[in-house]
C-alpha cells in the first residue's frame, strides 16, 4: 500500500524548524497553506486566494479517503495497517480543519468588507469565483436588509449606504491597513520603506512590529510571514 | 430630540455586547428615530426656505441648517450601527450552531427577539452559505466547528438530549439520553455543536 508518502508528510509538518522553511521548494502544500492560513488570520486585508494549494489538498484528501475506504474494507489488512489508517484519518481531519478555518476567516472578511470589494475591482481578483459570488450576493442581501428595516420611509436623500462624508469618512468599511502586525522575515529584506520615510533592512529570521501597509507587498511575495 | 432616541439604540447595542445576550428588537425606538429623521428633514427645508438659491445665505440660516444636517447624519449612523450590530450577533449565533438555521429558529427565546426583517435576512444568508458550502460538501463541511483543532479521531460522548437514530459511516446509532458512546468525531460534530451530545 502506498501511503508512506502521507506519513512522511505528517512527520515533516510536526518536526520542521522554521529555519528550513525559507524556500517554497521542498515544502508540502500543507505547510504552505498553513503559512497562508496564519497570514490570512493576521492580516487586516484580504490576501490572494491560494487556489492551487487548496485544490491540491482537496484532491489528496479525496484520494486518501478513497484509499482508506479501500484498505478498511479489505479483510486481509493487518492489525498494524489498521493502526496506520487511524493515523491517516486523524491527519485528514486536521487538514480539513485547516482548510475550513482558512475559508471561514476569508468569508468573515469578505462579509465585513463586502461594500469595499464591490467598489474595488483590484480586490475582486484576490477572491475565488465562489467567494466573489458570495461577496456580491451578501452585499445585495445586507443592503436590502438595511433598506427595509432601517431606511424605509425616510426621505430619498438619506437612504444611500455608500456616501463619502465631508469629514473624509466613508460609509463603506475598509480594511485598516495601518494596524500593527508582527512579522518574521523569511529572507533578508532590504529597503523597507517606513511611513516616516526611513528605510529599514529586515534580517532573515528577525521579528518586527510594523504597520501592515509597510509590509503588504512583502507578505504577498511571501518574503515575510505574519505571526 | 436631537439624537436622544438614537442614543438609546446605541446603549442597547452596547449592553447587548457587554452582557453577551441578544436583546429584543427595539421596534418602538427605531420607529421614533425614523420619525425624528423625517421631522429634521422638514425642519432643514423650512430653515433654508427661500435661501436655497442664495450664493451666501445669512449666517443664521447656515448655522441652523448645518446643525440639523449633523443631527441627521448622527441619527442615521446610530440607526445603521444598531442594525449592523444585531446582524453581526445573529451571524455569530448562526455559525455557532454549525450553520443550522432551524436550530437558531427553534430556540423560542431567540425567535421572539427577532424582527421580521432579521428573519428574512437570516433565511437569505442561510441560502447563500448553503450555496457556498455545496461546492465543497463532498470533502469537507465549512460550517463545522473551528474553535479547536481535532486531536483524536474518536471521542467519548454523553447524550444530553434524545436525538433519535443517526446514520454514520459505520452504521446507525440510536442516541438516547444518558447513554455514552465512543464515536468518530466528524460523524457527530453537528450534534455536539447543537447541544445534543457533550464530550466526556
Amino acid at each position: 500500500m502506498d501511503y508512506s508518502d502521507d506519513f512522511d508528510a505528517v512527520r515533516a509538518t510536526s518536526s520542521t524548524a522554521w529555519e528550513d522553511e525559507t524556500e517554497d521548494i521542498g515544502q508540502t502544500s500543507l505547510q504552505r497553506l498553513t503559512r497562508w492560513w496564519i497570514n490570512e488570520r493576521g492580516a487586516p486585508d484580504i490576501l490572494v486566494w491560494q487556489a492551487q494549494l487548496v485544490e491540491e489538498l482537496l484532491d489528496s484528501l479525496h484520494n486518501q479517503a478513497t484509499m482508506v475506504q479501500h484498505i478498511r474494507s479489505d479483510p486481509r489488512t493487518s492489525e498494524q495497517e489498521h493502526f496506520r489508517v487511524v493515523l491517516v484519518q486523524t491527519e485528514m481531519e486536521r487538514v480539513k480543519f485547516l482548510i475550513r478555518s482558512y475559508l471561514r476567516v476569508r468569508i468573515h472578511k469578505i462579509e465585513k468588507y463586502a461594500g469595499y470589494i464591490m467598489r474595488e475591482p483590484g480586490v475582486q481578483v484576490k477572491l475565488s469565483s465562489g467567494e466573489l459570488t458570495h461577496a456580491q450576493k451578501y452585499y445585495d442581501l445586507i443592503s436590502k436588509y438595511f433598506h427595509s428595516s432601517a431606511l424605509e420611509g425616510l426621505p430619498e436623500n438619506m437612504r444611500s449606504l455608500d456616501e463619502q462624508l465631508p469629514n473624509g469618512r466613508s460609509m463603506i468599511t475598509e480594511p485598516d491597513k495601518d494596524r500593527g502586525v508582527f512579522v518574521r522575515a523569511r529572507k533578508k529584506c532590504e529597503n523597507v520603506r517606513l511611513p516616516n520615510g526611513d528605510s529599514l533592512t529586515i534580517e532573515k529570521g528577525s521579528i518586527h512590529l510594523l504597520r501592515y501597509r509597510t509590509v503588504e507587498d512583502l507578505v504577498a511575495r511571501a518574503e515575510v510571514e505574519l505571526i | 430630540m436631537f439624537g436622544d432616541q438614537a442614543l438609546i439604540l446605541i446603549n442597547d447595542a452596547r449592553r447587548s455586547t457587554a452582557s453577551d445576550t441578544l436583546l429584543k428588537y427595539n421596534d418602538e425606538t427605531v420607529r421614533l428615530v425614523r420619525r425624528e429623521l423625517r421631522v429634521l428633514d422638514s425642519d432643514i427645508a423650512s430653515t433654508i426656505g427661500d435661501n436655497l438659491a442664495a450664493p451666501t445665505p445669512p449666517p443664521g440660516v447656515m448655522c441652523a441648517s448645518t446643525f440639523y444636517h449633523i443631527a441627521i447624519r448622527r441619527n442615521i449612523r446610530c440607526l445603521l450601527a444598531y442594525h449592523a450590530h444585531r446582524i453581526d450577533r445573529l451571524k455569530d449565533q448562526y455559525w455557532a450552531s454549525g450553520g443550522a438555521l432551524p436550530h437558531v429558529f427553534n430556540d423560542q427565546d431567540t425567535r421572539q427577539k427577532l424582527s421580521p426583517y432579521e428573519v428574512d435576512f437570516l433565511r437569505g444568508y442561510n441560502s447563500l452559505i448553503m450555496e457556498y458550502r455545496s461546492d465543497l460538501i463532498d470533502t469537507l463541511d465549512i460550517a463545522a466547528g473551528i474553535t479547536h483543532p481535532p486531536k483524536d479521531l474518536h471521542v467519548l460522548v454523553q447524550v444530553v438530549r434524545d436525538c433519535g437514530t443517526i446514520h454514520t459511516e459505520n452504521g446507525t446509532i440510536d442516541f438516547q439520553k444518558g447513554q455514552r458512546f465512543m464515536v468518530t468525531r466528524s460523524d457527530v460534530e453537528h450534534l455536539l455543536v447543537q447541544g445534543y451530545l457533550e464530550l466526556v
